[in-house]
């Protein structure tokens, strides 16, 4: 380099420089590492939500505003109990063909507006619309739900036929909207509601800069608690790698992360919450396949498998995960350990595979060759089943290529795939799964049996009863060698030590925090 | 001249139709059910199959892409899939941002690079010109994700000058300081990552130059190299240079694609990455047909500032 191009590029770098001298002494310099009060949560998201609109709502992050901005009539909790929000009792009738709700007294919208049944019912009215695209929790058979309002505050719920599930659906999931704000629209499938967000959640939302962040302030209307820090921010950022260092820097103060980042990030100073998402990361067996229609030979392949090696290799420390033997996660309610669990016998394994003639057994599997996760799992099972004589080819690809391909049934390239679901906390959710001929059923189970019992499960109304429906349910579907679940990977959320009052704001699946308004700067 | 632009222009219609068609046709032909960007599994199939009907991917393959097409040439380029969000305000918001970082790198790269390319010409064979050569070698072999890592690590992380995320602080729009500390470190990924290309465009096209004859002519003369580079080389450099500038105008919308997603820079980049990891295939076509417009008229500016630049080019004669 000349004399002159040295000095030229010496200034362009004193000149980019001298501008970090020129940052403001405020509360978001990255320097001050956020140990003062700012009154503000930041917390990063990695996409624009799908949708803000509360009626047809379904992706993650679309779902987390929504919980921000609207309130639902109740919250079930993980351990399958209750919470009433904007319900102040919820009763179902004997028969069960009825559910009657009471609101709490002098519930106001962020306008100011009261809030009363005929909200409850124009939401419900809404929502039960086909159309509108998210009405499957409020139908039963083909006749939906539907709700009329007895009073000012009192709601009854009639149902088409008896349905134990749609008792715990009713109240839950679906977050009220002003019928004074949005009674004109007449079409409520788009992504948006105009004009934005009028509701009765703990903040209101103030700004969307799509790809950017979305800025909410406490609703001064909410009816709980009054949240404790005044201002939060959901920041979109993709690339994980920079959030990792945003966290570290301060920048932000919450997000998602992985096992392995979780070193570093302790050692940074953040705050590590694992917890349940009732999320089931399984091996799948497509039944249709000509090698699998032999139950003899899909029970070999799991007996051959290590569940804990798996696990263990794939999250880094049992913190991080639950095991899973049943299709339900080891969280859920509903779930047993009373079935075939497969444990490890290669030896079994051999000789289930000579009894059904299938000793040249070769599988192809497919996994998602982006996710690091099912590419340690993919190999891991590839090596134990080799060593009960199964040759497994791998076929890495993309996950949404996956579905496609297992739907053709018999004639599709994959025997088996690496997968993972989120179905909620009742039971009869999983029917989308397991029940012949069901929309998720890419496992092309077909069983009278556990048809039966997802029929007499849903009916069911005795807690216990049905608790034992479900009990039988788990066994059979082990039995029949479906699905060899993993575990329930646990989410990870890291939060700057500067932020308090998780445990109170309480980690949940998919919407991250029951109530962000609990959280607290210490 | 006139009819000259008119022909090249109308060459543009085909080549465009030809590159949907076969962007649409690869859309289709990848082994996903794009449905499965808007649903979830906790949807029934009577569901799915509203959705389904609802964004038209219930229709065979050519009923889809003529509904696109005329949607298209009615100025219309759709709504996203997943959000249905429209595209055109999308891209609105999203093309100033990405302009606003890309232009003022290329402009720098194109500037340094001009500075290093000439320097090596006029010390060819020298250490000067190894030197420079070999750190070309390196920016090209550097792949910008990793160096974007490498200074966040070391600005936004070990010296936290600058802040890593965005465009501005939330609640700072407007705010030029705040604006430029969020600029500098993307900036300086897209320079490093732009001029070692032009630096070795502008370091051969300098030394062919040194073998004219007029060189010699000059410094029989007795110009100084100074001189010689100052009047005569360095202006005949800027011919290819304007060449290089048509070609760049493509990279206004996709030019950072990568760079703008480890920044969580508002720009084009993590729009199209979004859309085209969820095959929302009206945002991709609209990117593509746009990037290739740009490609297309990128160089017929070029071909046009050539005849500007240099009298002794004529184009459109009768032959």
């Amino acid at each position: 380099m000349t004399r002159r191009s040295t000095a030229a590029a010496a200034l362009l770098l004193t000149g980019a420089f001298a501008l970090a001298a020129c940052a403001p002494a405020g509360g978001d310099d990255p320097e001050s590492g956020g140990s003062e009060a700012t009154g503000e949560f930041s917390y990063i998201i990695a996409g624009d939500p799908t949708s803000l609109n509360p009626i047809n709502v379904s992706d993650r992050w679309g779902l987390t505003v929504t919980n921000l901005v609207y309130s639902p009539l109740a919250r079930v909790e993980a351990d399958g109990s209750v919470r009433n929000e904007l319900a102040e009792s919820i009763e179902p009738a004997a028969d069960g063909l009825s559910v009657t709700v009471t609101l709490k007294e002098g519930l106001t919208w962020s306008d100011g507006e009261p809030l009363t049944a005929d909200d409850v019912v124009f939401t419900y009215t809404q929502k039960a619309i086909r159309e509108n695209g998210n009405a499957d929790l409020l139908w039963i058979g083909d006749a939906p739900i539907t709700a009329a309002a007895a009073d000012e505050r009192t709601v009854v719920f009639t149902l088409p036929s008896v349905s134990a599930a749609a008792l715990s659906n009713i109240a839950t999931e679906t977050y009220i909207i002003p019928e004074h704000v949005y009674g004109d629209v007449t079409d409520f499938s788009g992504a948006e509601l105009d004009p934005v967000a009028v509701g009765s959640g703990p903040y209101v939302l103030t700004e969307y800069e799509r790809g950017q962040y979305l800025t909410f302030e406490a609703n001064p209307e909410f009816y709980g608690e009054a949240p404790n820090i005044e201002d939060v921010t959901l920041r979109i950022v993709a690339n994980a790698d920079t959030v990792n260092t945003a966290l570290q820097t301060g920048e932000a103060d919450a997000s998602f992360a992985t096992p392995e980042q979780i070193d570093q990030l302790e050692a940074s100073g953040l705050d590590i919450y694992p917890y349940a998402e009732g999320r089931v990361a399984y091996l799948g067996l497509n039944l249709a396949t000509p090698e699998l229609t032999d139950q003899r030979v899909r029970q070999a392949i799991f007996s051959a498998l290590d569940r804990e090696e798996i696990n263990t290799a794939t999250w880094l420390s049992d913190e991080y995960y639950d095991s899973a033997y049943t299709f339900l996660p080891p969280g859920n309610p509903f779930a047993t350990d009373d079935v075939e669990t497969y444990d490890t016998d290669v030896d079994a394994a051999k000789a289930l595979l000579a009894e059904a003639g299938a000793e040249d057994l070769t599988l192809t599997i497919a996994y998602a060759a982006a996710d690091p996760a099912q590419t340690t799992q993919a190999t891991l099972i590839q090596q134990q089943l080799q060593d009960a004589g199964i040759t497994v080819e791998l076929a890495g690809v993309e996950p949404a290529a996956v579905y496609t391909e297992i739907e053709k049934g018999a004639e599709s390239a994959y025997h088996a795939f690496l997968g993972g679901y989120i179905m909620g906390q009742d039971p009869d959710a999983y029917s989308l799964l397991f029940r012949s001929g069901a929309s998720a059923n890419y496992f092309h189970y077909a069983s009278p049996t556990a048809d039966a019992l997802f029929d007499e499960g849903a009916a069911q109304l005795d807690p216990d009863a049905r608790a034992e429906v479900y009990a039988r349910l788990q066994a059979q579907i082990a039995e029949d060698a479906v699905i060899y679940p993993l575990a329930d990977n646990l989410k990870i959320l890291a939060v700057n030590s500067r932020i308090g009052g998780v445990e109170d704001a309480t980690p949940v699946p998919i919407y991250t925090l029951e109530n962000f308004g609990l959280l607290t700067e210490r | 001249m006139l009819a000259y632009v008119g022909r090249r222009l109308a060459q543009v219609v085909p080549m465009l139709l030809l590159l949907s068609f076969v962007v649409f046709a690869l859309l289709h032909l990848a082994p996903y059910d794009v449905v499965d960007a808007v649903t979830t599994p906790q949807m029934s199939a009577e569901t799915v199959a509203l959705i389904r009907e609802r964004y038209g991917l219930d229709q065979p393959f050519l009923v889809q892409y003529g509904l696109w097409l005329s949607n298209v040439l009615q100025g219309d380029l759709g709504y996203s899939l997943v959000s249905r969000h429209a595209i055109a305000d999308d891209l609105a918001a999203r093309i100033p941002a990405t302009v606003l970082l890309v232009a003022p790198a290329y402009i720098a790269a194109l500037l340094l690079a001009m500075v290093l390319g000439l320097v090596a010409a006029a010390r060819r064979g020298t250490w000067t010109d190894r030197a420079i050569d070999a750190l070309c070698g390196i920016g090209i072999a550097t792949p910008s994700f990793w160096f974007a890592l490498l200074v966040i690590y070391v600005f936004g992380y070990h010296l936290r000058w600058f802040p890593i995320i965005g465009m501005h602080s939330v609640g700072k729009q407007g705010d030029p300081v705040d604006f430029l500390l969020h600029f500098v470190m993307p900036f300086l990924v897209l320079t490093v990552a732009f001029f070692p290309d032009i630096a070795r465009y502008v370091r051969s096209a300098a030394i062919s130059q040194l073998d004219q004859d007029y060189v010699l002519v000059q410094r029989a003369f007795g110009a100084t190299r100074g001189e010689v580079f100052a009047r005569h080389v360095s202006r005949n450099v800027l011919l290819p240079i304007i060449t290089q500038l048509g070609l760049a105008l493509p990279l206004l919308v996709t030019g950072a694609i990568v760079t703008e997603s480890i920044f969580g820079w508002p720009g084009v980049g993590p729009y199209f990455l979004t859309a085209t990891r969820s095959l929302d295939y009206p945002v991709i076509l609209a990117v593509l047909l746009l990037s290739a417009t740009l490609v297309i008229i990128g160089n017929l500016i070029a071909d046009i500032l050539y005849v500007l630049a240099d009298p002794r080019i004529r184009i459109g004669a009768a032959r």
